[in-house]
């Protein structure tokens, strides 16, 4: 039985399969890119805050641009090769092909981790801050936790079915390192029977493991079994009471009078061990990120409903580097309001507590005073008298990298070389090269306070120490920091996952075809042909991405 | 080398290696076969498993709607381990977490795992290449794959009530904020039921999408000789729309439950609002900024032609049986055909009937009641036709044709009581209320289910060679039309008197309990709980009845009366020109089609049908006989 | 079907010319939108350069569609299935702007 119209059309459809095929699923995806750009949309329209316009580097964007445009050309060139039967230059086109790809794969991935390493907060006045994270000896720690500090006295309760083991071993391993043990707080007494030899009892003192958990657990269901049993039957027998005593009527009319006795049952519940309470007998410190702690002055809770009683530490954002001020948001939420912009932005905190940043906003003030004029002198006035072109927000309202990078060249002198400087538009701001004559201090602890201004030489792109209390919300540059790079890592990565699919399909003909063009060239035709509308197709999903994506 | 295209006789190596000696393992025969019949008997097999696991849910769900306050019973009970009734029945009542997780996946049970794969990948895995004439599907390891995948992906989403969180919580529907939210407590989200629903589903997406591709390339291009499009069999014309719809409405969905993983894994704010405030979280840490809403419209993008591809299998079924027991073409076959095409392009825009609640504004609605209210016209044209086809008809009762039969007003009752759903000014007083839910089962479970039972029975003697026992259908079926009835009529009744959606005990936390109570709509909740008795008993019973079937479809598989030929119906298309089952390859001969599908009760012919297969007669009545390659 | 030796030579070079075709086109986008003096429109990004983006767009998507993907020469069939999933998908395009009539539609930054 040979399935047919594999490599032949068939005559009144002039189709062979694989077209058809490729073409209906090419078809579905324009649906699933079309169901993501229609989310974009969607998302822009109706966000409540600035939309990043123009926030990505338009040059590893544009290299990729024309690296899959290039690789389109040749991939139909492979495939006119082989319609000619030139296996050779079949090879070098497919070749190129797939270094192409291996070459939007790689900028890609550099765009992205330079993204998921640099951080954003917004505060709670609304003021945006960017740059990365706290050094520790040198090495970059990119951590944003808050710290805990428990001393002598201080008890964690676990709770034994939810709780999660990795950090259990994280806190063992810091109370470890800092001497301290975690302990038992009070005997703990399960029952498994009824029998003095089915008590399950754990001494008081008992060392914290997670093998003591998982032994509380397993107590703890054998019990939580047997008492839901008995509880289950109680209640059965209750309703057959009360269902006789009522007859003729609806089981709601006295539902609320049906209850489990509970007298009668407590003799025959088992005691279960639901949580398990450990003491400390030394100070030491824990830190959780911000998304699995609820965390109080003196008493925080775990995602697993771990209660950790324990003093709360100021955990504050250092950032090492902060490399751009956005009052974007801050300016939206005032104008609803009704505050000037002006005012609304001397009032914020950062304005007020970060001498850098008052200079720096006054440089860039006069810079956008600049701006206006060139554009009255450029554009005119209309017959209103405004202005007929003005400073769009983001010019009026942040100060981006490139703009602190001018800072820096402007007050002191600072020049990059042209390969340094091409070099930024992939990796971000440079910023040893920016501050030439700091020196990296083995000092540099999370924990020192770093004075302003006395920053080492620090020319450009200031330290600054955010309280806790003044973040309303942090994120990297992630999914997670706003809708827009949500939808940009998603459409991006799935485009992505589409390039490295049809990279291996392609490269897989180039390696293995060879057997394939000697036995049914022809086969191998179809096949490149229609791996070729693929690639072509992931090619247009760009063509759409960048303009959208990168340039508006 | 020559640039000359390869004569279509040389070595064409398009078989795989099962070419000239059949001799696959049990394995490959049975597990990893490429055949299209295999696959869509697995399809068939594990989609009855998967429905009747959904109607065990389903019946769990009726003991709390019916006795909130009471322990569920031990018969009921006994499939479930201690340890998980310890964890999910407190005191052995169905608590409301429970309720919801049984509500959201016995909803996507039915629909995803059940119906389609029944409707579309069982059904039109075995039937479609046989009627058109093919050997076998285009792409028979890919339509393999498809089967696996929705194994994978079925498995998965069922594996979730074992977990921590148990399964998916948010209804079928998993509407954001809350489907992003649902299961938050667990640390490693990888291992929450919510998300593990979105993972399972991308999976089902997928396999439907590799099916879809594979029917629509095989209609398209291995349609016998003399197989005109207007010849083919209105099976075959409902699987191609069928196919359209799964093709282009499922990627958008496949895009929202991408974003919701998203949201749920890297904390993203595609349909998470601004100041989301929880009782567990507080103000959540997410950006925020997104809408919920736009994950409604991706779903119901979905969500609408999904219901048609739930629909057109059953109708398919059901459009093929008539004419053979009534021994006369299907009446208004080309209305039929052309109704059919439109519905599938209607389907695409009227998806935000679902959303009327949701403040869209006029424009939108009114749009969308339009678009609605025609999508009625094809659909009536159909059933119509159906109806028709009836009249006059040599009419023979046999199992098939009883549950054909019963489609009919079934589904018309369906499809009216939606008529006044499509109105905007209706649904503020519909919405989320139980007749939404009368509605959509009357189409579906009396509905759609029937039509596959219809196939069932109709194809059983193809599959097997063997009857289906005519005593066993009728143990089936008349309790099943009158439990179906008993079951989701009243539903339309609480509907109208408010009765919500999803309430978890039946009504019992509005009701006032005094007569003369001045909470007006407790005495309405009143006067009507206690239908939720009747209604479940009605489902425990209709669940009682299943089992002449289950039975039926074991036995005669090796007890039943045996078929006389190859075409024990006496049909005209052509699955039954194969031998009994039909072969690797299907044909034993060189296949040709001379006339359309449904030439019953001809004035010049001496039997009572003509198949489509059988060479013209000599006296040249073909005229219009088309060649096409 | 390009199929002779000719035909296929032919096509090359109409290739070559779509590539650079599509190299002006991405290179005019970066310039309408990077550089002040092209900036049709308000000042900043504004509904016109989105529409000229867009515009830029499809042309480089017509192009590549109809000569690298051989729309140009192919079975109607195959237009039918491609044509209808674009004209679905500008279906879900446009009804999402009737968003912008809805009552609880508030747009600070309007597009």
């Amino acid at each position: 039985m040979e399935i047919p119209y594999i490599v032949n059309a068939r005559k009144d459809t002039g189709l062979f399969n694989a077209k058809i095929a490729i073409w209906l699923f090419l078809a579905s995806e324009v649906m699933l890119f079309g169901g993501f750009f229609s989310a974009y949309v969607f998302m822009r329209l109706g966000a409540d805050y600035p939309w990043p316009e123009r926030t990505l580097p338009v040059l590893p964007g544009l290299i990729n641009t024309f690296v899959l445009i290039g690789s389109s050309v040749t991939v139909v060139f492979a495939w006119a090769a082989l319609k000619l039967r030139n296996w050779r230059q079949f090879q070098i086109y497919m070749w190129i092909t797939v270094i192409c790809a291996l070459i939007f794969m790689v900028l890609k991935g550099v765009e992205y981790n330079v993204k998921f390493h640099h951080q954003a907060v917004r505060l709670k006045d609304y003021t945006v801050l960017e740059g990365h994270l706290a050094y520790i000896d040198g090495t970059k720690i990119e951590k944003n936790r808050i710290k805990l500090e428990l001393n002598p006295g201080s008890t964690i309760t676990y709770n034994n079915l939810r709780v999660h083991d990795a950090w259990v071993e994280e806190i063992l391993a810091e109370a470890k390192a800092a001497g301290a043990t975690l302990k038992l707080a009070a005997e703990v007494k399960g029952a498994e029977g009824f029998s003095d030899a089915d008590t399950i009892y754990f001494a008081k003192d008992a060392d914290l493991t997670v093998e003591l958990l998982d032994k509380f657990e397993k107590a703890h269901i054998k019990a939580r079994n047997h008492n839901q049993k008995i509880r289950t039957q109680a209640l059965r027998d209750a309703w057959k009471v009360a269902e006789k005593q009522n007859p003729n009527k609806s089981n709601w009319e006295y539902s609320d009078k049906v209850s489990i006795d509970q007298e009668a049952i407590k003799s025959k519940l088992l005691t279960d061990i639901p949580a398990a309470t450990f003491v400390a007998d030394k100070s030491f410190q824990i830190s959780f990120k911000p998304r699995d702690v609820k965390e109080g002055p003196e008493q925080s809770k775990l995602r697993d409903d771990t209660v950790i009683n324990a003093k709360l530490l100021p955990s504050p954002m250092d950032f090492h580097y902060l490399d751009a001020i956005d009052f974007q948001y801050l300016v939206m939420k005032a104008e609803k309001k009704g505050i000037k912009p002006e005012v609304a932005i001397e009032n914020s905190w950062l304005l007020k507590n970060d001498p850098f940043a008052r200079e720096a906003w006054a440089w860039h003030q006069a810079n956008v005073d600049e701006l206006k004029k060139r554009l009255i002198k450029d554009y005119g006035l209309d017959e209103k008298g405004n202005p007929n072109r003005e400073p769009t927000h983001k010019e009026l309202y942040r100060i981006g990298w490139k703009e602190f990078a001018k800072y820096g060249e402007e007050t002191h002198k600072i020049k990059l070389s042209v390969t340094d400087k091409l070099k930024e538009e992939f990796m971000g701001p440079n910023y040893k090269a920016r501050n030439p004559d700091e020196k990296e201090s083995n000092s540099h602890d999370s924990h020192e306070e770093v004075a302003h201004g006395d920053s080492h030489d620090r020319v450009t792109f200031p330290h600054l120490s955010v309280p806790r209390e003044q973040i309303g919300f942090a994120s990297k540059f992630t999914p997670s920091w706003n809708t827009y790079y949500a939808i940009y890592f998603t459409i991006t990565g799935l485009h992505g996952l589409h390039v490295v699919g049809g990279a291996i399909v392609l490269a897989y003909y180039l390696f293995f075809g060879r057997r394939m063009y000697e036995e049914n060239p022809e086969w191998l035709c179809n096949r490149v042909e229609v791996g070729g509308l693929f690639w072509h197709f992931v090619d247009l999903i760009w063509i759409f991405v960048f303009p959208i994506l990168y340039l508006m | 080398m020559s640039a000359h295209a390869a004569s279509s006789n040389s070595h064409d190596h398009s078989h795989d290696h099962d070419d000239h000696h059949h001799n696959p393992g049990f394995l490959k025969k049975y597990f990893f076969s490429t055949d299209h019949k295999t696959i869509g008997l697995q399809y068939g097999i594990t989609a009855l498993l998967f429905l009747a696991f959904g109607f065990y849910l389903m019946m769990v769900m009726r003991w709390s709607i019916a006795y909130p306050h009471q322990p569920l019973p031990d018969w009921m009970g006994c499939f479930l381990t201690d340890n998980w009734k310890a964890r999910w029945l407190v005191d052995g009542k169905v608590s409301g977490e429970t309720y919801n997780m049984f509500g959201a996946m016995h909803g996507t049970i039915m629909v995803f795992l059940g119906i389609v794969p029944l409707g579309f990948g069982a059904f039109g895995n075995y039937v479609t290449p046989l009627q058109i004439g093919a050997v076998d599907m285009a792409f028979p390891k890919l339509n393999m794959m498809s089967y696996w995948i929705y194994l994978a992906g079925g498995l998965l989403m069922c594996a979730s009530f074992f977990m921590e969180s148990g399964a998916a919580k948010s209804g079928w529907t998993n509407y954001s904020p809350l489907a992003g939210f649902a299961d938050g407590q667990i640390v490693n989200q990888w291992l929450a039921g919510q998300t593990q629903w979105l993972i399972g589903l991308v999976l089902l997406i997928t396999s439907s999408l590799l099916g879809a591709v594979n029917f629509i390339t095989t209609i398209i291009n291995f349609r016998a000789r003399g197989m005109t499009w207007m010849r083919l069999p209105f099976f075959v014309w409902a699987m191609l729309v069928t196919g359209f719809l799964l093709l282009l409405a499922f990627p958008p969905l496949e895009a929202a439950g991408i974003m919701q993983l998203m949201d749920r894994v890297a904390h993203s704010s595609f349909f998470m609002p601004t100041g989301l405030f929880t009782k567990s979280e507080g103000l959540a840490d997410l950006s925020g900024g997104g809408s919920p809403l736009l994950f409604q419209h991706l779903f119901w993008f979905l969500g609408h032609p999904e219901v048609y591809v739930l629909l057109l299998p059953a109708i398919a079924c059901v459009a093929e049986i008539i004419p053979v027991n009534t021994r006369k073409p299907l009446w208004g076959y080309k209305s039929m055909v052309y109704s059919v095409l439109i519905l599938g392009f209607l389907s695409f825009i009227v998806w935000a009937h679902h959303m009327y609640m949701t403040g869209m504004g006029d424009a939108v609605s009114t749009f969308f009641q339009t678009t609605t209210v025609l999508i009625s016209v094809p659909s009536v044209v159909i059933i119509t036709a159906l109806l028709i086809s009836l009249w006059g008809g040599s009419i023979r009762f046999t199992p098939p044709m009883m549950w054909a039969c019963a489609f009919i007003p079934m589904f018309g009752i369906g499809g009216l009581t939606g008529l006044p759903l499509a109105f905007n000014l209706v649904g503020l007083h519909l919405h989320d209320t139980y007749y939404v839910i009368g509605h959509f089962h009357y189409v579906v479970a009396p509905g759609i289910l029937f039509g596959l039972f219809a196939g069932v029975h109709h194809w059983y003697p193809k599959i097997t060679g063997r009857y289906t026992s005519r005593f066993l259908n009728h143990l089936h079926f008349w309790p099943s039309l009158i439990c179906m009835n008993v079951l989701f009529f009243p539903m339309l009744v609480q509907g109208m008197a408010g009765f919500h959606r999803r309430w978890y005990n039946g009504g019992d936390a509005y009701l006032a309990k005094a007569a003369d109570s001045a909470n007006v709509f407790g005495v309405i909740v009143r006067d009507y709980i206690d239908l939720n008795i009747v209604m479940s008993y009605g489902a425990w019973i209709l669940a009682v009845a299943q089992i002449p079937f289950i039975i039926n479809v074991l036995f005669a598989w090796k007890k039943g009366r045996k078929v006389e030929n190859d075409n024990p119906w006496d049909a005209t298309t052509l699955e039954w020109a194969t031998p009994t089952p039909p072969g690797h390859g299907n044909f034993t001969f060189d296949v040709a089609v001379y006339r359309g599908p449904y030439e019953y009760s001809r004035p010049d012919c001496d039997e009572d049908y003509f198949p489509q297969w059988q060479a013209p007669n000599k006296t040249g009545e073909e005229s219009n006989e088309k060649e096409t390659h | 079907m390009a199929n002779s030796v000719e035909e296929i030579q032919k096509s090359k070079k109409t290739y070559l010319l779509v590539f650079g075709a599509l190299l002006i086109g991405t290179i005019v986008t970066v310039l309408v939108a990077t550089v002040e003096a092209l900036d049709i429109g308000e000042h900043g990004f504004d509904k016109w350069d989105a529409i000229l983006g867009m515009l830029i767009a499809t042309t480089k998507a017509t192009l590549v569609g109809l000569i690298f993907m051989h729309l140009n020469h192919e079975k109607k069939a195959i237009y039918w299935i491609f044509i209808s999933a674009l004209v679905l998908c500008a279906s879900m395009f446009a009804i999402l702007f009737l968003a912008k009539y809805s009552p609880i539609f508030d747009s600070y930054f309007y597009l």
